[in-house]
């Protein structure tokens, strides 16, 4: 029965732990005590085992229907399936700000046991700031938002159930996902923050946090992925994309997150664009927070967000500005002494990759101008407005253009020299068959030529083309396709993982089908060669729902498939939710939504025909896994061997001026 | 001016050039998308401070409550007309689709769509919020605390 | 080399103008706003009683006691949730809480309109569930008190003092925080004034 009290004990505990973690390495380090500087990890551990223990009591609460916790009462319901009990504990406010400080801790934790071949001083600067991040966090859940907060002694009997949105498959994943992005970006800001207090700005520190880097963008570029994937299932409206505030807000940290990858890269190979990587760093974690806030504060409103009281949003702008505040007042002071050393040629690959990192910022820009305008706009007494999707549609074609054909000749270029002026003839060669062959695809394809699709889809050839070239050089080099390095790998995975999104959204912008239409039972309609008919609306009960499904056949050719989209009734928030049916196949979506019955007795459906729609999601699953090839690479994975190795070369290196 | 010198300047204007030419395309591309609110009476009075009207053809979001027994729906195709009301004039609305789940008579929705002759906004888009308890923010704050007429008693004033 | 340090303060600056936004944006929620009707007697009306037809009330009824008017209805699960603590209210405080019912005009249950001895039957199993904190329900069966009280939705609570007067609006549920932070003291203080 004292379970939720323990589940708060645990985070009180580790409010004081995050304490000790941010104080003790550094007061170690200036005593210059070796024992006290290598406390951080056992702080880190043990903080990690205590929010675990919480992270399970809280659990425990849910899946025991113990709605005497006020959160278990608002998102659980004891009709709900296990599998949701188990889901609904990150489904509201205050439990994904549990699981928030779960990952943030296991992070810590990862880099705690990772890290033994990093100097011991820079090692505990880093797990000092992540617990610095940790202090605000754990202050926040346990003064102004624990979900373990009670209702007793009158507590319902029955909870309110989980929000029917986010009872989905989608949405098991889709938050520890991206959160596991968003917050994995907190090691990386560690390590900027600690580089910039030492001053120890060189090369090693770009080497080093590169595979964590990585990492929290996989992640972070599987989870938007699949949140992607969720709305398009779950709201009903076919889109995969809304330009929504809070996709927004995690939009922004992957652009900036891919954009230090690239940048990660220069400093790393070749010690230059330092200050600016270290910029990147900080945004990255910055950007995350600002989600955060956005999200939590309801300063803004959108589908996902939370409802919350002022007081919060408070507090979170206050962590907010200290965290972003203090690092950038650190940016400014200390970045001024890096200067670039190195020289290269106007048409290097360091020129392209700056050229990458000038179009994710300029992108990342207008994504932050785009959400935070209404808010401008309303505070500064001007009116109420929201931004359309056009804008950012418009802008995102003017910027994927130049950026695309980047993409195909960059990877091509050598770093310091011009190599790229021999190949002329070749890419030419390669733009011009692009274009034919996606025209004469659009033709045969029989929807006749789009100005936009046949620029898009171009673009996804150029790239499919330079990338596989690419492909066969490094075969070339290595005469086998097991040897080609991991890193390379990586590139090329992740770059035809763009061509494939480029060439999915492309074709689902310029070719989709999209009907309301009125069918009585037995009706048929045919949408793009596809004959659909209606059989049957019957009734339909769930476990937590009842509702109505409509049972419809789709006939192709000499193909057969059968379509359910269900219409349901929460009852215990009494709302109605859309359950789209799908067919999905690589070539395109058929997909239909059940509406309301006229009083006609005929229904009304929206069906639409989405080409190569499953394109975008491979594509966004491409990138993931390119960011996980790149991690597995020998050179990092070589640390533990050689790491006193490492650190010799690398104080020799910092020793001389 | 040394050479050196003057290829810097040159590189600097053009990158200058290059820079507040991309702001001004962002800009313009962002007021031209900038959807406004209006409530259904700030559509036929204007803002109270300001006064600020939409003009016919402009896109605009209007919120208000749907008119209790003024939906009205073709028989034949999916057009639906409504009413959206707030503290004074109405605005109709037509529609051509499927309405959200939610849709209800006396709910407050926001329509998405171009204003038309005669305060009537063609509409491309129509929002409920998938919750019972929730009015749209905009249409809370239009509402507030001010005397109302149940919206079926309202007298239409054109 | 000026021109280089400003360019690594420009982050820090826009940030700072950001989070001046951010700032201001955190307390203009609608939804966090003073009803204008505050510190103003709540306007006339003449109501049914929920259960019992037969049975009417006015604004005078609101009068010589403080008390939480609470708009419901058993649609609104927030509302269910709150039954509970509001029942405690009552019981330990003494506090007198009356509810004003906000029927929806269609009933989500998907079968048709609004049908009274099913609501009833409806709210009676609602109220033995979560339990009872009202001294009597009001139905406000054309909206119309709710509509004069600025209500946006469900569930609020206004405070009024023992002379009718609004003292206090809160929109969303009253749980032991909000009640802690922003409603008990206020309560204390109307139920000693004259």
């Amino acid at each position: 029965m004292m379970i939720p009290e323990l589940g708060h004990i645990f985070l009180v505990i580790g409010f004081a732990l995050s304490l000790l973690l941010a104080v003790v390495p550094l007061v170690g380090l200036r005593m210059q005590d070796a024992q006290l500087t290598q406390t951080g990890p056992l702080f880190a551990t043990l903080l990690f085992a205590v929010t675990l223990l919480s992270f399970l009591c809280l659990t425990y609460a849910f899946l025991t229907d113990d709605f005497s916790v006020l959160y278990v009462a608002n998102n659980s319901n004891s009709q709900l399936p296990y599998y949701y009990k188990i889901t609904a504990v990150w489904g509201g406010h205050e439990g994904s700000f549990l699981l928030w400080l779960l990952i943030l801790s296991g992070w810590t934790v990862a880099f705690s046991w990772l890290s033994d071949h990093l100097p011991a001083d820079y090692r505990a600067r880093i797990l000092a700031v992540l617990g610095w991040v940790s202090i605000g966090f754990y202050l926040f859940i346990t003064i102004l938002s624990s979900p373990f907060e009670r209702t007793l002694p009158y507590f319902p009997v029955d909870g309110a159930d989980l929000n029917p949105l986010l009872q989905d498959p989608g949405m098991i994943i889709h938050p520890p996902l991206l959160y596991m992005g968003y917050v994995g970006f907190a090691v990386v800001f560690a390590f900027a923050m600690a580089a910039l207090m030492t001053g120890r700005l060189d090369a090693s520190w770009a080497k080093w946090s590169r595979p964590w880097t990585l990492a929290a963008w996989a992640f972070l570029t599987l989870g938007i992925t699949i949140g992607s994937w969720w709305a398009y299932n779950e709201l009903g409206w076919g889109g995969w994309w809304f330009w929504d505030p809070v996709e927004n807000a995690s939009f922004m940290p992957w652009l900036v997150g891919t954009a230090l990858l690239h940048s990660l890269a220069v400093t790393d190979q070749r010690g230059a664009f330092k200050a600016w990587t270290v910029l990147l760093a900080i945004s990255a974690f910055s950007l995350s927070l600002l989600g955060t806030f956005l999200v939590r504060s309801g300063v803004i409103v959108s589908v996902h967000a939370f409802a919350t009281d002022p007081g919060r949003g408070l507090f979170i702008l206050v962590l907010l500005a200290l965290v972003i505040g203090i690092s950038l007042t650190y940016f400014a002071a200390r970045a001024d002494n890096l200067r670039h050393t190195t020289k290269f040629h106007f048409l290097s690959r360091e020129v392209a990759l700056w050229l990458n990192n000038v179009f994710f910022s300029a992108a990342t820009l207008i994504v932050l101008l785009g959400t935070l305008m209404p808010l401008f706009y309303k505070e500064s007494g001007l009116g109420t407005i929201s931004i359309g999707e056009p804008f950012f549609n418009e802008m995102f074609t003017y910027l994927v253009v130049p950026f695309a054909i980047l993409l195909g000749i960059g990877p091509l270029m050598r770093w310091k020299k011009n190599g790229i002026s021999k190949k002329t003839a070749m890419l030419l060669l390669v733009a011009v068959a692009s274009v034919v062959l996606s025209y004469a695809w659009l033709l045969l394809r029989g929807q006749g030529i789009e100005g936009l699709a046949l620029l898009g889809v171009s673009l996804a050839v150029w790239v499919f083309a330079l990338t596989g070239f690419q492909l066969f050089r490094f075969f070339q080099q290595t005469g086998s396709l097991v040897k080609i390095k991991r890193s390379h790998w990586a590139m090329l995975v992740g770059h035809f993982g763009f061509a494939a999104a480029v060439l999915g959204i492309s074709m689902t912008m310029n070719y989709s089908d999209e009907r309301d239409v009125r069918m009585l039972v037995g009706d048929v309609v045919n949408i793009q060669g596809i004959d659909l008919k209606l059989n049957a609306v019957r009734d339909l009960n769930g476990p937590n729902y009842s509702g109505l499904v409509a049972d419809i056949t789709a006939i192709q050719g000499n193909a057969k498939y059968s379509i359910l989209a269900e219409k349901r009734f929460y009852k215990a928030r009494g709302m109605i939710m859309t359950e789209a049916g799908v067919h999905a196949n690589l070539a395109r979506d058929v997909y239909v939504a059940l509406g309301e019955q006229l009083d006609s007795g005929s229904w009304v459906l929206r069906i639409y025909y989405k080409p190569l729609i499953r394109w975008i999601w491979l594509g966004g699953i491409l990138i993931a896994l390119a960011g996980f090839i790149a991690i597995l690479d020998p050179r990092y994975r070589r640390w533990k061997v050689k790491s006193r190795a490492t650190v010799s070369t690398v104080e020799a290196e910092h020793a001389t001026p | 001016m040394s050479p050196r010198r003057k290829q810097r300047l040159a590189v600097i204007i053009l990158i200058l050039m290059g820079v507040s030419s991309a702001i001004g395309l962002v800009m313009f591309s962002l007021k031209e998308n900038m959807d406004f609110f209006f409530t259904p009476s700030e559509v036929h009075q204007g803002k109270k401070d300001g006064g600020m009207k939409p003009k016919i053809g402009q896109r605009i979001r209007i919120g208000g409550m749907v008119v209790e027994g003024s939906v009205s729906r073709d028989p034949e195709t999916l057009k639906v007309s409504f009413d959206l009301i707030d503290t004074g004039p109405m605005v109709k609305v037509i529609y051509e689709g499927s309405l959200p789940d939610l849709f209800r008579e006396g709910q407050g929705i926001i329509a998405l769509g171009v204003l038309k002759d005669g305060y009537v906004l063609e509409a491309q888009e129509v929002l409920a919020k998938h919750d019972e308890n929730y009015m749209p923010p905009e249409v809370a704050e239009a509402v507030k605390g001010i005397k109302h007429v149940k919206p079926s008693k309202q007298v239409y004033i054109p | 080399m000026q021109l280089r340090k400003i360019a690594f303060i420009l982050p820090l600056l826009t940030f700072a103008i950001v989070s001046v936004y951010l700032y201001s944006a955190l307390y203009s929620d609608p939804r966090a706003k003073e009803s204008s009707l505050l510190n103003r007697t709540v306007p006339d009306f003449q109501l049914n009683d929920l259960m019992d037809p037969t049975r009417q009330y006015k604004v005078k009824d609101l009068k010589g006691e403080v008390t939480l008017l609470n708009i419901w209805g058993v649609w609104c699960t927030t509302c269910k949730a709150e039954l509970g603590f509001l029942t405690k209210l009552k019981e330990e405080l003494g506090l007198r809480i009356i509810g004003i019912y906000y029927p929806l005009d269609v009933d989500p249950d998907l079968d048709g309109p609004l049908d009274l001895a099913k609501l009833t039957n409806n709210v009676d199993k609602t109220l033995k569930a979560y339990g009872n904190p009202y001294q009597f329900n009001m139905l406000d069966i054309e909206h119309q008190l709710s509509f004069d009280l600025g209500v946006t939705g469900a569930p609020e609570t206004f405070v009024i003092d023992k002379h009718g007067v609004v003292r206090a609006h809160h929109m969303g549920d009253i749980n032991p925080r909000v009640w802690q932070i922003k409603l008990a003291a206020l309560v204390q203080q109307l139920k000693e004034e004259e």
